[in-house]
């Protein structure tokens, strides 16, 4: 068992998150950067689980610690990793190693402070985080107060049930992502995106401004939608006048339709582009410039407060050859010890 | 002209495309887009052409998620090709017939109208009483705002946004009634408010921020995480796309007495489940000569 001491900015438990639930607004929840943690439940030797959105399996539930300041104590002796942001983890004031598996010795106390670069971390355990399922997934959606620990962020006192461990857990102790795949998030970074549905509403000048620009995450984000700065985005004259009427004055309106998922880029009113994220809404009445594709979510959960960004527009072809390349990664090959 | 005909007979032209357009929504989605506009007559298409993809799901379809105008796809491109699970999909909207009938459930809603908590809420965020501006944006009085709102069945288009949340349009659409979101939405709404925005009739099912004029509470749960009543034995979501909600006024006792029935899981729904005849419904509508000519789709905002 793992025992909570400080719960942090927002931590909460996840896996791979919900599928089935775009017909009844349920969203996917799920780590918002799944890469690192199915890196870090891989460390550990947990079912890293399939890829956001179609995974066949949501993998073993881990913890998500949002930007700070996640503290707890080991009940037992487990075996964990952390991966995601750099929040310069100690483990009684001794720094420890991410993207590395170690053991977290009963009394132990695991601390994380502020995240200097990245915004997510991620910590597995060996066994994984034991909640009960719900709908088919350990992932929490804190707004509709269901999945995860009590269908809520982690406080202090919060006492986690960890599954079946193995006795022999202790000789995955050092196992590591090799050096060439630990990603960089500092600087800027960059998103691919697919062409969105309503990209043709935008003006001609504004779909090359939104790929040209270098974006800053709002502050004002979190995992339902990614807010980003920069210049006001403009449409095309000439909007009918049933349109007006169907889904309203503004040029951003569209008439209500279903999204993706996640990764959906909505422009309401032409400001502040806003990627969703993995507990976002089923449906949207705003135009879709772009669609992140569903890999580079983990850069998207990454991005810290004003940092830059950037969106590059790729072909729906290459978003696969992407989903692929990464799912490649998701293996023993990508492991050293 | 094939199926997916751009005029309806008759009177009734609406905004359908000729064929749907496949939207790609990057790796893992694509929605099929059948018009631009909200029409229950589509909506039929779209819940048809639902049910025929759950009777003979095309390989690597995942989920689907039913809205208005459109059908939203999640599948695997790792199991299908886009352009083969298009080409399956294209298959099964060929093979659709006319839509005649779809299973549908009749829904009871109790509902409290001019309830203080909308005007609380309302106030809370200095605006004026919503009951009050429907009713003037209707020309109507709030009396006659409640008796057009549960004069007739509204048809649920699609559920989302929020868990539990949907989209309803008054059936009869002489009966059709609605008000403009709100310009600012509000950062709370408490659970299981009416609200309106523009015509769409819906309920929030949780605490959540929103621009929904707001008009009454219901006493149920529409969304119950903790699936304690036997009617969310299968699933959490009250609504599912087909259903009709018909809304019932009742008193403030009758809502303590609903409420007290919910929170303790004994409360018995009241659905009733059958066949709806969209043709009829449709022959109906076009024998009211409805909608009226509210746009010309020959001058179609260019979809590409």
């Amino acid at each position: 068992m793992l025992e909570i001491v400080a719960g942090g900015l927002q931590t909460t438990v996840q896996d791979m998150g919900r599928q089935g639930g775009q017909c009844l607004g349920i969203p996917p929840s799920g780590a918002q950067d799944g890469f690192a943690l199915r890196i870090a439940n891989l460390l550990v030797g947990n079912s890293p689980g399939g890829p956001l959105i179609i995974r066949d399996d949501p993998g073993a539930a881990g913890l998500e610690i949002t930007m700070a300041g996640l503290k707890l104590q080991a009940k037992t002796d487990l075996l964990v990793a952390a991966t995601g942001a750099d929040m310069g983890a100690t483990l009684d004031g001794v720094p420890v190693p991410r993207w590395q598996a170690f053991m977290l010795r009963q009394g132990q106390l695991l601390a994380f402070g502020m995240a200097t670069s990245g915004a997510r971390a991620y910590l597995a355990v060996h066994g994984g985080i034991d909640v009960p399922l719900y709908l088919g997934s350990r992932a929490t959606h804190v707004r509709g107060r269901f999945g995860g620990f009590n269908g809520r962020a982690l406080q202090a006192g919060d006492i986690l049930p960890i599954g079946q461990t193995r006795a022999d857990s202790d000789t995955l102790v050092g196992r590591q992502l090799r050096p060439e795949l630990v990603p960089s998030y500092g600087g800027a970074q960059e998103v691919r995106v697919v062409r969105g549905p309503e990209a043709h509403l935008f003006d001609g000048a504004s779909e090359t401004a939104f790929y040209a620009t270098a974006w800053q995450l709002n502050p004002k984000s979190d995992r339902t939608g990614m807010r980003f700065i920069g210049p006001e985005l403009g449409f095309r004259p000439g909007r009918p006048r049933y349109l007006i009427e169907e889904a309203g004055a503004d040029p951003s309106n569209i008439v209500i339709d279903p999204g993706a998922p996640v990764g959906t880029i909505q422009v309401p009113s032409g400001v502040e582009p806003i990627v969703l994220g993995v507990d976002a809404p089923s449906v949207g009445g705003y135009a879709r410039i772009g669609i992140v594709i569903s890999t580079d979510m983990s850069i998207i959960g990454q991005i810290q407060p004003l940092q830059h960004a950037a969106f590059v527009q790729i072909s729906h072809d290459d978003s696969v050859a992407a989903l692929k390349q990464q799912e490649a990664l998701i293996s023993e090959s990508s492991v050293v010890s | 002209m094939g199926y997916f005909s751009r005029h309806l007979p008759g009177a009734l032209r609406i905004m359908i495309y000729e064929k749907p357009i496949f939207r790609t929504m990057a790796d893992t989605a694509l929605n099929i887009e059948f018009g631009d506009e909200t029409s229950i007559p589509m909506n039929f298409k779209i819940l048809a052409l639902d049910s025929a993809i759950a009777a003979d799901r095309p390989k690597g379809l995942l989920e689907t998620n039913p809205q208005v105008r459109s059908l939203g796809i999640v599948y695997n491109p790792l199991v299908t090709a886009r352009t083969r699970l298009i080409s399956a999909l294209c298959d099964l909207i060929d093979s659709l017939g006319k839509t005649v009938k779809l299973p549908s459930r009749t829904v009871i809603i109790p509902a409290l109208y001019n309830d203080p908590w909308s005007r609380e809420c309302a106030a809370a965020f200095g605006v004026r009483d919503n009951m009050e501006y429907i009713a003037e944006f209707n020309h109507m009085t709030p009396a006659q705002v409640i008796e057009a709102h549960t004069a007739c069945d509204y048809w649920v288009t699609g559920v989302g946004f929020v868990p539990g949340a949907f989209m309803s349009y008054a059936m009869d659409p002489r009966r059709r009634i609605g008000a403009p979101l709100y310009r600012t939405p509000r950062s709370w709404t408490p659970a299981r408010l009416l609200n309106f925005g523009g015509t769409t009739s819906t309920i929030y099912p949780i605490r959540v921020p929103g621009g929904g004029q707001l008009f009454g509470r219901t006493p149920i749960n529409i969304f119950e995480p903790e699936q304690q009543n036997a009617i969310f034995k299968h699933g959490p979501v009250l609504a599912k796309a087909g259903d009709r909600h018909r809304y019932v006024a009742i008193s403030r006792d009758e809502y303590n007495d609903i409420r007290a029935e919910v929170e303790a899981g004994s409360y018995e729904y009241q659905i009733t489940e059958d066949l709806f005849d969209c043709a009829d419904y449709t022959a109906w509508l076009e024998s009211l000569g409805e909608p009226a000519e509210k746009r010309d789709p020959d001058s179609s905002w260019s979809t590409e």
